[in-house]
């Protein structure tokens, strides 16, 4: 691979990426590939393909804590220690709390990335297609604005991204979650199968899944070209895969931008503001703060992508003042920062399957299965907009099944190297709307230590996500009870934006520039050489993980954007 | 949501949002600044001692020869507040004294039946304490290399997976 890391001399570039998550590796791959001559800027420090993956090959008793957090890891993530996606496996992936200061005016999980991928390093790796009944629910529910694009609009560029990227899963055919360019679908347990039958028998319209995953099953030439091997089964994604068999930036995108030879990868740098050409009417270029340094440079270019994950991004744009946007970069709207939304989760249900206890499995399956949406589609109406899916997993419980219970000594022992019951879990992942009062917004008197002012959140689920939320328990056991489960449970753990990283909105495209920050093709209304292909992005959140649909919008974005290049337009 | 409870869940939570450690490592908690306590040799070798009670020797090592005690000493040390520190250290001293009351000996000298009746006290006269000591031992052993190799079936790279195959006889849990 060819990337020129260091990069002091070289100030002008054809384009420049911010990010090099999901997006931001997107949007580098299909520039490059164009012709055009790339610098991505990084937040986070390097993290080399394979050897730079600290945990990913550690046999357990190379791990000293087992996957816990140290008390001087919660001292420096009082934040990030909240919920399990920080732990001893990803520690250094993550940025410390006490460096990546915000703040709360309602509690708000920020997991911010410090690493060269992004998220996509760490991502569940859950794909899944946006649909009309996502494109166009706004216009029809009368809520925020309308998409200015439909699902055909996108759905060839799904496919242009999924070829490449590799998603494993099965066709269903359902309007409400369009089938992807499939690699073959993963195996599910024998109580996924059985209780897949019995939803289907016992609640018509409703069905189960294997997830749709991008693990490769089987690697093509798109994958084994760039050195990706199908997927070994050992579930540890997060780790960093040295085999390449889940999407990372590392993994798939930069390698194909790499071999254009016009890559410019820069790590360590922290993006500021957008740069501003009041008389050209255009933006020049970005200014840089090294995270290590604190030294600060400016980089010129003629487009400039924007992929600093959802509310990474905003926090630049709303940074980036000027004369002519003097309330932040495009934001003739005054939606900036507004409209932020994430799904809600963490509620659900789970059981004992009492049968097939003479059937095992081989192989640790990274994925689970999943329900598409159900709810107010067709003839079925509920109390609150829009609908949610479940993501779940059956599983056969394993040497840590007592280890809250009071036995031990031999039979203990003996019990635990047996394989316990099977169980299965559902969990819901719901839709969450855009409402304007749900903001990010500056504190322009705090600033951290690269001189970004301090990001505030105050951002709530409301009613409609509360009665969706009932639903999401409710019909998880009953669905587990009428599939034979036993001692079903339902919970509800409580979820507050962030959590599920999946943040969304902050930008939002729309058809008009009095009420949105993007047009159709990501770019910014009024500054045409700028695009942001993130999350920011989103319109509303539909119930679907969003990454693929990042993916598609990005690759989508970078052809027109050099198009309107070619064309002199921008 | 009762501790037990939570831990059960997280454990039937696959296929969430992100890949999720292992079960217990998500349950951390409350925060402190000062240095671990210092552990003695003598209470080192308590720990092992304790710990192979609960996990003895059968047709396969127990805790001690797999060094669990190692790593309860590790993570008490550097994951857990001072004040959970003193409480679990204070209920070892404890198990040591009691034994001293009910059998003249300390717990290092007793016999085996001895050993197991005492720890058999403690889930009733100190649950904590030996929910906490329970607990690390079955992390220690079963992640160890005895524990993980030889009492479980350890694959690390299976390079397959079928999730519905008739269970072999003897089929182990699998480590991972």
């Amino acid at each position: 691979m060819n990337l020129n890391i260091d990069a002091a001399k070289e100030m002008t570039y054809d384009a420049i990426v911010i990010g090099s998550g999901v997006s931001g590796g997107w949007a580098a791959k299909e520039l490059t590939e164009k012709g055009l001559r790339v610098l991505m800027l990084e937040k986070g420090h390097q993290l080399e393909h394979v050897t730079g993956y600290p945990n990913a090959t550690k046999d357990p008793w190379e791990l000293k804590y087992n996957g816990r957090l140290t008390m001087e890891q919660k001292e420096t993530h009082p934040k990030l220690m909240r919920d399990y996606p920080y732990n001893e496996n990803t520690e250094t992936y993550w940025m410390k709390d006490t460096d990546s200061l915000y703040k709360e005016e309602k509690r708000f999980d920020w997991y911010r990335p410090n690493i060269v991928g992004g998220k996509s390093i760490m991502w569940g790796r859950q794909s899944y297609r946006l649909s009309d009944i996502d494109f166009e629910g706004n216009l029809k529910d009368g809520i925020a604005v309308d998409w200015p694009i439909r699902y055909k609009d996108v759905a060839p560029w799904y496919s242009y991204v999924e070829k490449v990227v590799g998603i494993s899963g099965e066709k269903l055919n359902l309007p409400q979650l369009p089938d992807s360019d499939f690699l073959p679908p993963m195996e599910m347990y024998c109580v996924e199968k059985e209780v897949r039958k019995r939803i289907e028998k016992e609640f018509p319209g409703r069905t189960m899944t294997i997830g749709r995953v991008a693990n490769l099953s089987k690697a093509m030439e798109a994958q084994t070209g760039i050195g990706r091997a199908p997927c070994q089964y050992r579930n540890r994604c997060a780790m960093g895969c040295p085999y390449g068999a889940y999407f990372s930036t590392q993994s798939c995108t930069l390698p194909y931008a790499g071999k254009t030879g016009r890559l410019t990868l820069r790590p360590d740098s922290v993006v500021t503001n957008i740069l501003y050409d009041e008389n050209q009417k255009r933006a020049t270029g970005v200014r840089v703060v090294d995270a290590k340094t604190l030294q600060e440079r400016q980089y010129q270019a003629k487009i400039i992508f924007v992929c600093g994950s959802a509310l990474g991004s905003t926090a630049i744009l709303l940074n980036s003042t000027s004369n002519r946007f003097p309330n932040g970069f495009g934001n003739d709207s005054e939606q900036l920062g507004h409209n932020l939304m994430d799904h809600h989760f963490r509620t659900g249900a789970s059981g004992i399957w009492e049968g097939d206890l003479d059937k095992y499995y081989i192989g640790r399956r990274a994925n689970g299965i999943y329900v598409p949406r159900y709810r107010n589609i067709g003839n079925d109406k509920r109390d609150y907009l829009r609908g949610f899916g479940y993501q779940g997993s059956g599983s056969r419980q394993n040497w840590q099944r007592e280890i809250a219970e009071l036995s031990f000594g031999a039979d203990y022992k003996e019990d635990m190297t047996k394989p316990g019951p099977w169980t299965m879990g559902l969990s819901g992942f719901g839709e969450t709307l855009p409402y304007y009062e749900n903001r990010m917004y500056l504190d322009k008197t705090n600033k951290d230590k690269w001189g970004m002012p301090l990001v505030v959140f105050d951002a709530e689920f409301k009613d409609n996500e509360k009665k969706m939320r009932k639903d999401m328990q409710n019909d998880a056991v009953e669905m587990l009870e009428r599939s034979g489960l036993k001692n079903v449970k339902g919970y509800d753990n409580g979820s507050y934006p962030g959590m599920a990283i999946h943040e969304m909105g902050t930008a939002r495209m729309g058809r008009d520039p009095k009420t949105s920050v993007l047009n159709g093709n990501n770019q910014v209304h009024g500054v045409k050489n700028v695009f942001v292909t993130d999350g920011a992005f989103m319109t509303s959140a539909s119930c679907v993980n969003p990454s693929l649909t990042y993916m598609a919008m990005t690759a989508r974005a970078a052809d027109f954007a050099v198009k309107e290049m070619k064309k002199r337009n921008i | 949501m009762k501790r037990r409870e939570a831990i059960q869940h997280v454990a039937l939570l696959l296929g969430g949002a992100l890949a999720a450690p292992s079960v217990a490592g998500a349950m951390g908690q409350v925060l402190n600044t000062t240095p671990g306590l210092a552990v003695t040799p003598e209470q080192e070798a308590l720990l092992a001692e304790v710990a192979d009670v609960i996990i003895p020797t059968t047709g396969t090592p127990g805790a001690k020869a797999a060094g669990a005690q190692k790593f309860i000493i590790r993570v008490m040390r550097d994951c857990y507040p001072k004040a959970d520190q003193e409480a679990f250290y204070g209920g070892l001293s404890k198990l040591d004294a009691d034994s001293k009351t009910k059998f003249g000996n300390g717990f290092m000298n007793l016999d085996k039946a001895q050993k197991i009746e005492m720890v058999k006290q403690t889930t009733t006269a100190d649950k904590p304490f030996f929910l906490r000591m329970k607990e690390l031992t079955t992390l220690g052993y079963f992640t160890s290399e005895i524990g993980a190799t030889k009492a479980l079936a350890y694959l690390p790279v299976p390079g397959q997976f079928d999730g519905c195959k008739p269970i072999e006889p003897g089929q182990k849990t699998w480590a991972l």
